[in-house]
């Protein structure tokens, strides 16, 4: 017999290949324990530097499926575990009780079938929530193929639900998930997408109208398994935001734990490309871009030496520079090295008085990129006869001299993404 | 030059403020018996005491001369007890006086910056506390959480856990300023903790935090291994009261 201990282990080992790990986008609380919190909270963030808010585990490992990518897969030899839900639901209430987490993420393998699976999952998530009376954020993935009634009863109980593409087109679904197309993934997407949406119009009229997964629906995609390009992952996730009302979108740097001759051989996760890829999709969903402006057939591929934002503005430099004191608040959030916050403050305080270029590094505007794109007061302080090729290769000396690219070197798109993150703006 | 003393009290501060803003010279706000509270030749001490009604205004004047932001601001700055931190609320207050609200639009300004700054810095801890508190069940059901941050956000955090652990008696207790905040029945009290006595666990927390580190040890990805991402999110200073850093 398997103590808890060890089922944890399996179940927390094989969950964590999901990037998913906001706890934000819902305001639950009222009697009993807990409560969630707007803007979401980390408690703590693991050896690779991601965070932790949610107890993150799968209910089974155990998986009728044998999708080419998955370490969970059938046909992969393995110790298989399961946790009953009065086990899920105790734990994730010892764990709150102690502030170790904001909640609960819940996946499984399926097990027996895609209904018994969903069954028992949401038999985990009742008891959270009427025996224990939490409040607390829960996340519950939907299982592909669950009867209609029961994907239905998941918004009802948890805080955001998803569904996981994780390959960007139905030809790769098809070569490594066997089991799974388009259509199975996506159709609990739409639905979902349908019940979130009805119930925001039935609280106009009835504010007592209980909440449906107040904290909406994500989903993830895996990058580098499959050949897509960036722009056709771009342009998904595009959809995804405007047609389903996603949430989120997560990008999952492929890590490869299963030998499979369908699958490429990588020495390292494509972490920089993920990287820029969340960048993208900042920009699609804060900045005002569309995939068009940042991706086109011609350049599928995001540029990994320079964000998109900059490689947008070298791409259009009739644009630049821009006068601060003027130019829009949608403009400004064009210009690399401001970040939403920043432009937000420039806007601001221009409204006090006209700024000169020295204020703007206080408003927390990353000069170093932004000083060939802007003008304060008719003043410029890039190089004179601003050209691509020269700009390029006077950003390019601010890298790592070892000509590494360090990731932490852009600051605020950095810091954006974890204001983002506690702010709730996703 | 004239130097207001306060209690180290909020209010007490409030009432120094109010005075210093009366003086027409140039004068500081310091905290008895901290530093900027030495005698020196030419310094001249007033101890400015408690008193709640000019405690009050101050904060009407912040609301209504500048508005809730300004005051938000100026509270927080206080709370970070960083060294200067009451003469930049003082010298922003004068700016408030001065420009009424039309001074929160100045960020650029070095009185508004600095003030902001502050503010910030103790938001932003405050909010990375809601997350690293950690509790530890004692033997009579209370949850306990030890904490150890760099400004004075104890009272910052109450509200967050009141509304979450309302069934639950807790106590978070700072030990870097020998207070505690004590909660049970919904009832909030803040009291200094002078001595820790030995505390007594229950019977299942030792194994319940043994679970807590397996999960977050298996929780990380070998293959995306960052200790310097890791240490940028959880600074060093902060994980000896981290259960999953023991």
């Amino acid at each position: 017999m398997m103590d808890l201990q060890q089922k944890l282990e399996i179940l927390a080992d094989s969950a964590k290949y999901d990037a998913s790990c906001a706890s934000s986008g819902s305001n639950r609380g009222g009697r009993g324990t807990g409560a969630a919190h707007q803007s979401g909270v980390c408690h703590s963030w693991t050896a690779d530097g991601r965070c932790v808010s949610l107890l993150k585990i799968l209910m089974t490992n155990e998986c009728v499926y044998d999708c080419a990518y998955c370490v969970n897969r059938r046909s992969n030899d393995t110790p298989r575990a399961v946790l009953a839900p009065d086990e899920i639901a105790g734990l994730t209430f010892e764990f709150y009780k102690r502030n170790y987490i904001e909640g609960l993420f819940l996946s499984s393998g399926i097990t027996v079938s895609p209904d018994r699976t969903m069954e028992l999952m949401l038999e985990a998530v009742r008891k959270l929530r009427e025996t224990f009376h939490f409040n607390g954020y829960v996340h519950m993935k939907v299982i592909p193929g669950a009867d209609q009634a029961l994907i239905d009863q998941a918004g009802l109980w948890a805080d955001r639900v998803s569904v996981n593409i994780e390959l960007p087109s139905d030809k790769s679904l098809r070569l490594l998930a066997p089991g799974k197309t388009k259509d199975t993934v996506l159709r609990p997407m739409n639905r979902l997408a349908q019940r979130i949406a009805a119930h925001k119009d039935e609280v106009r009229t009835i504010k007592s109208s209980p909440a449906y997964a107040p904290a909406g629906q994500s989903t993830q995609l895996i990058i580098g398994a499959t050949p897509e390009t960036d722009r056709e992952i771009i342009k998904l996730s595009e959809a995804l935001y405007g047609k389903m009302a996603l949430k989120r979108v997560y990008y999952s740097a492929f890590v490869p734990v299963m030998k499979d001759n369908r699958l490429p051989v990588l020495r390292e996760p494509p972490l920089l490309r993920e990287h820029r890829l969340y960048q993208a999709d900042w920009l699609l969903r804060f900045y005002g871009f569309t995939a068009d402006e940042l991706l086109d057939e011609k350049h599928p591929g995001l540029d990994l030496n320079f964000d998109p934002k900059t490689v947008w503005a070298l791409n259009n430099l009739d644009k630049f520079p821009l006068e601060v004191n003027k130019a829009s608040y949608e403009e400004i959030l064009r210009v690399p090295g401001i970040g939403v916050t920043s432009a937000k403050r420039i806007v601001r305080a221009r409204r006090a008085g006209p700024l000169k270029l020295d204020d703007l590094k206080k408003l927390g505007v990353v000069m170093k990129r932004a000083i060939y794109f802007v003008t304060a007061g008719g003043k410029y302080g890039g190089i004179k006869k601003e050209t691509e090729e020269a700009i390029k290769v006077k950003l390019l000396e601010h890298k790592n001299p070892n000509g590494q690219l360090d990731l932490f070197g852009e600051k605020e798109l950095v810091k954006e993404g974890l204001e983002a993150t506690v702010t709730g703006q996703l | 030059m004239r130097t207001y003393l306060y209690d180290g009290n909020f209010e007490s501060f409030l009432t120094a403020l109010s005075l210093a803003l009366e003086h027409q010279e140039d004068c500081a706000i310091a905290r008895a018996g901290g530093a900027g509270a030495e005698a020196g030749l030419f310094s001249e001490f007033v101890n400015a005491g408690t008193d709640p009604a000019r405690a009050a205004a101050m904060r009407e004047f912040f609301e209504e001369r500048g508005s809730a932001e300004s005051w938000h601001h100026a509270r927080f700055a206080f709370l970070s007890e960083a060294a200067g931190a009451e003469d930049a609320v003082l010298a922003y207050a004068r700016l408030i006086k001065e420009k009424g609200r039309a001074a929160d639009d100045m960020l650029a300004d070095p009185r508004v910056k600095k003030v902001q700054d502050l503010s910030r810095s103790v938001g932003g801890e405050a909010h990375m506390f809601k997350g690293f508190v950690r509790f530890k069940e004692l033997a009579d059901k209370t949850l306990y959480a030890r904490i150890e941050p760099d400004h004075n956000i104890l009272p910052l955090l109450t509200g967050h856990f009141r509304d979450r652990l309302g069934e639950f008696s807790w106590i978070i207790h700072d030990a870097r300023r020998g207070r505690a905040a004590l909660c049970s029945g919904g009832r909030l009290i803040y009291a200094p903790i002078t001595q820790e006595k030995a505390l007594e666990f229950d019977g299942r927390e030792a194994a319940v935090q043994a679970l807590w580190r397996h999960f977050f040890k298996t929780a990380a990805i070998k293959e995306r291994t960052n200790p310097r991402l890791q240490r940028q999110n959880v600074p060093l200073k902060y994980r000896k009261n981290l259960t999953e850093f023991d």
